[in-house]
């Protein structure tokens, strides 16, 4: 996919290659101006691609305008009619469809009980909320039982609470239509939450594809360790089957490694202070307490800071201030081994 | 000491606001005061005299006689005044009215046929090639029209460049004969009013949100159907001024049937200034623009009720 003429030839897509199975909650994951819009638009059919091809269900889509492919958007800015009421919007595509009245009043109905918009159907979009208008564009989509339902960073207008509603929502609304979602964003935490499967990109390069098991507990790289959850990064060196730290500590590699230049990924939950000092040595920097954890923050000889973050189980609260000398205890299973 | 002291600087802050109010007040009517004068002395008196005007009897020489009161004028306009003094109905005026209003009319869809897709067309561009064009578009203005429309005598007259390049194309023989024909007054008026329907209507197209097409796209509706169901209707109040701007002054206007019509394309405008000039009939001149201002009005209220509420014209 390359974009504009001459010196300003942007390629915005390159070498993607993805399978999404049939009734997938399937999410696009990747900071903005990664590509996963465009992808999305290639999909709708709103670009056509410079090279490659996209299939839905075995047939071609290229060359097919937006207008003949079984795939609906619901959009970022919802892009709900002004002119015509919540009833006459979800109908829209029915009616372009040619479907006899009876047939498009009686999904409408259903789809105003579906998305809960009972008794909203002769109101105006400028007279609802953003939550309702994010309802009736979903409403509008589904009306037209698409094959694939694409939702473009459909929920990051909404305030937090609402957000997290309306997740719930679309997972609801996945689970009861049968429908394959293809879901873009850029929240990890909303990606986590309501996806089967993860593409995370990177400047128009698919990073990882996997669940979200799968992306946070074994990410490939260290890009996609950082974008998302929170990940400690430590430098090491593989030999022999033991990682050596530079301040001469030992680990014994999770898999096997090839010798060589090694970045660690571990996740700050996964690593613990030791109760009597053994492990590696670190110095406590701040302590944050924050409810129902407690963050230690590590200076570590040679390293990048390192979080560990502790649950405030009963009991389990220690007595550590800044400045304290500390033992980090990092299990096998929690470190990651990237190569770098 | 200071609960007393600033008792008195509420007071007379009080006193200062209110002060300060009546000057506001002043402020405001001596800033409506010029365009009130103006409206009053240029719009609404001679509108009055007018209408005094079309109630008197018409003097020998041109002007009225001042206190003779007479429904003759608007008897006139449809009626003939037989020897025996009783009346018989006369169109010939109202066949002038029609035909002004199919003219205006004509114009209108003409104006709109042509000017929608070429607001659309500029709509589309990027923001730079936009300014250009709508710059493009403006330039006729630069000129008088009643330069323009002399220069459409020398297109459309025989021997002129338009019978000419028919000609040598080979697509003609004979004369063309469309100079002093309503078809001539047609294209005058269409070439004259484009602009006022291009330009409202463009505006209107231009805060168009475009995402709304790409949503129309995604939910099947092809380019027509998106055009009809969704550009159309948000771009009608752009629509509905550019129809208003080019209807209601088509319908009045003068020189164009003047210099390009003969005398079967006479249009409302010089049957008026007839009137108060060869005719020398003030009061039946008076009657004619009071009927046809109560016809513009007339319109403007079904527009009016009929869009209600649906924001506002332009």
């Amino acid at each position: 996919m390359v974009y504009g003429e001459g010196s300003e030839r942007v390629r915005a897509l390159d070498r993607i290659s993805l399978e999404i199975g049939h009734n997938e909650f399937f999410t696009l994951l990747g900071p903005s101006g990664c590509g996963k819009t465009t992808l999305l638009r290639l999909i709708a059919g709103f670009e056509q691609p410079t090279e490659g091809s996209i299939r839905l269900y075995g047939q071609p889509l290229e060359g097919l305008p937006p207008y003949r492919r079984p795939v609906n958007t619901v959009f970022q800015s919802y892009a709900l009619f002004p002119h015509l009421s919540v009833a006459q919007n979800i109908a829209f595509g029915l009616e372009m469809l040619g479907k006899p009245r009876a047939e498009i009043a009686q999904v409408v109905r259903e789809m105003l009980g579906l998305v809960k918009l009972v008794g909203y159907e002769n109101r105006r979009p400028a007279q609802l909320s953003g939550g309702q208008q994010q309802r009736v564009a979903l409403a509008r989509a589904l009306a037209n039982r698409p094959k694939v339902l694409l939702l473009d960073e459909s929920l990051s207008a909404l305030d937090l609470k609402l957000r997290k509603e309306m997740q719930l929502e679309l997972k609801r609304l996945h689970a009861e239509t049968g429908i394959t979602f293809v879901f873009v964003t850029h929240d990890q935490e909303e990606a986590l939450t309501m996806s089967d499967r993860i593409a995370v990109m990177q400047e128009g390069r698919i990073a990882q594809v996997g669940t979200p098991t799968e992306i946070y507990d074994a990410p490939n790289s260290r890009y996609v360790a950082d974008f998302i959850g929170e990940t400690n990064f430590l430098k090491a060196r593989a030999r022999g089957g033991v990682l050596l730290l530079p301040d001469g500590s030992s680990l014994p590699t999770p898999v096997h490694t090839p010798d060589g230049e090694v970045t660690l990924a571990i996740r700050p939950e996964r690593a613990r202070l030791s109760a009597d000092g053994s492990g590696i040595s670190a110095r406590v920097k701040d302590v944050v307490y924050k409810g129902t954890d407690t963050i230690y923050l590590l200076e570590l000889p040679g390293q990048e800071p390192f979080q560990v973050r502790s649950q405030n189980r009963l009991g389990a609260l220690q007595l550590v201030r800044p400045g304290d000398p500390v033992g980090l205890e990092l299990p096998p299973e929690a470190v990651r081994v990237l190569k770098e | 000491m200071a609960t007393p002291s600033r008792e008195v600087t509420s007071i007379a802050g009080g006193s200062a606001r209110r002060a300060l109010e009546r000057r506001d007040l002043l402020t405001r009517w001596a800033l409506i005061l010029p365009a009130g004068l103006v409206l009053v002395g240029l719009m609404l008196l001679p509108m009055l005299l007018m209408a005094l005007m079309s109630w008197l009897e018409p003097g020998s020489f041109g002007g009225v006689r001042w206190g003779h009161y007479t429904p003759e004028a608007y008897i006139k306009f449809l009626f003939d005044r037989n020897l025996d003094d009783s009346l018989s109905l006369n169109t010939d005026y109202l066949s002038i009215f029609s035909r002004s209003f199919g003219l205006a009319f004509i114009t209108m869809l003409i104006t709109l046929l042509i000017g929608f897709p070429v607001s659309l067309y500029i709509a589309l561009q990027t923001p730079r090639r936009r300014q250009w064009l709508i710059f493009l578009v403006t330039i006729p203005f630069w000129t008088n029209l009643l330069v323009r429309t002399y220069a459409w005598i020398l297109l459309l007259r025989n021997g002129g460049l338009i019978e000419s390049g028919l000609k040598q194309m080979g697509l003609l023989q004979g004369s063309l004969d469309l100079l002093y024909t309503p078809i001539a007054v047609q294209i005058g008026l269409v070439y004259a009013f484009l602009p006022f329907m291009v330009l409202p209507i463009y505006t209107s197209l231009e805060k168009l949100d475009w995402r709304l097409l790409e949503a129309a796209f995604d939910l099947y509706a092809n380019r027509w159907k998106a055009l009809w169901r969704v550009v159309l209707p948000l771009a009608a109040p752009g629509v509905i001024a550019g129809c208003i701007l080019v209807f209601v002054p088509a319908l009045g206007t003068y020189y164009i049937p003047e210099l390009l019509g003969g005398a079967k394309s006479l249009m409302i405008g010089n049957l008026i200034q007839q009137q108060f000039g060869a005719s020398r009939d003030w009061p039946f001149g008076a009657a004619l623009s009071f009927a046809l201002l109560a016809l513009v009005l007339l319109f403007m209220l079904i527009y009016a009720l009929r869009f209600r509420g649906k924001g506002s014209l332009l």
